[in-house]
């Protein structure tokens, strides 16, 4: 699968859940981290939140807004949004491939 | 606590991260994976300040923990049975390899806690600190009953009591950090019931032989101490085995999609 989307190592899986949880409006990291659980069924430590946060914001995948009390939202930046449409394309056809493999009908 | 795990970050994250960092710990209950992913993060924010990056290490934090922990537990479940039996059935005065074996499976048994507990620390976080406690406290009393056992055998060690005194409450605390742990995880049904009831199970039997065994308070108990014991062992054993081993399945789908 070949793909435009910057290389983030070990916080690949992360970035793309925040990315996800970011799509329908900003959040700040503690709404990140529920809607992620929510999502998945798995916690995000915060350790992990803020290292996938700092690469997201150094890639100008996502972008800072002004602080509400101490807790900062952040939102998706159009390079991001277009980065995460490029990521779930890639893991929908993937998954498409993989249920074709397993002689499942598409969904 | 949670100041002090900030601190652990360098200063200039914690220019930039750090009070919406702080709101976000004070949010909710820390548990062991919360700390030790804390920690892992801290390392991160470290290396990539010093340019080094840390794209080299594999899986996610949550990963990391789940496959980590679920190893450890498979580890800790095979070593520390082993050991027992082994000292059970060594009719010499040497102490190791059994007691090294009990030893190592202590600590596998620390790690598992830590690595599985993150489900778990959210509804239960008290219980989970003290089942990630009380065998921490184990492994260094069975450290120094080892030590103890090699310089003085069987002399008193510290506040009367012999190296093996302590090298055995050692052993107990880990057993009732495992019930604690398995309580928690049939109540919150992070990991499948049957293996925490397993687990719960064993360390049960095994704490009661612990307790009773050579104490004559319970008739019969020391003819049938044996056979409990290697019950509860066997139980408290495929309990892990189990969480282990659905622990490091769960970690495979989340590995696949990241591919």
């Amino acid at each position: 699968m070949e793909s435009k989307v910057p290389v983030f190592g070990r916080f690949a899986e992360p970035s793309l859940l925040i990315l996800v949880s970011l799509s329908d409006g900003p959040k700040h990291g503690y709404a990140i981290m529920q809607d992620v659980e929510a999502g998945t069924g798995r916690p995000m430590g915060a350790g992990t939140l803020y290292a996938a946060l700092a690469r997201l914001e150094e890639q100008g995948l996502i972008e800072p807004m002004a602080p509400v009390d101490r807790r900062r939202p952040y939102r998706l930046t159009a390079v991001g949004a277009s980065n995460l449409a490029e990521q779930l394309r890639g893991l929908s056809e993937y998954a498409q491939q993989g249920l074709r493999q397993l002689g499942e009908p598409r969904s | 606590m949670r100041s002090l795990l900030i601190r652990v970050y360098p200063a200039r994250w914690r220019a930039r991260y750090g009070d919406e960092f702080e709101a976000i710990l004070e949010e909710r209950a820390l548990g062991p994976f919360d700390v030790a992913d804390i920690l892992l993060g801290a390392l991160d924010a470290r290396l990539r300040l010093r340019g080094r990056g840390a794209d080299l290490q594999k899986g996610t934090g949550f990963s990391m923990s789940l496959r980590v922990g679920g190893t450890a537990a498979i580890v800790g479940a095979v070593l520390f049975p082993a050991g027992l039996l082994i000292s059970f059935l060594d009719e010499s005065d040497d102490l190791f390899p059994g007691a090294g074996l009990i030893l190592a499976g202590t600590a596998a048994i620390l790690v598992a806690l830590i690595g599985l507990s993150s489900f778990q620390a959210r509804q239960h976080p008290r219980l989970i600190w003290a089942a990630f406690a009380l065998p921490a406290l184990g492994t260094v009393m069975s450290c120094l009953g080892l030590v103890g056992m090699a310089l003085v055998g069987d002399d008193e060690l510290v506040a009367g009591m012999s190296p093996w005194s302590i090298w055995m409450l050692g052993l107990l605390a880990t057993i009732v950090g495992s019930a604690l742990f398995a309580l928690a995880t049939y109540h919150t049904r992070a990991l499948p019931r049957v293996a925490a009831g397993a687990l719960a199970t064993g360390s049960a039997v095994l704490l009661f032989v612990g307790l009773f065994g050579s104490t004559g308070i319970v008739p019969g108990i020391d003819i049938a101490a044996p056979a409990l014991t290697f019950a509860g062992l066997i139980a408290s054993s495929i309990g892990w085995i189990a969480m282990g081993w659905t622990a490091i399945r769960l970690d495979q789908p989340a590995a696949a999609a990241a591919a």
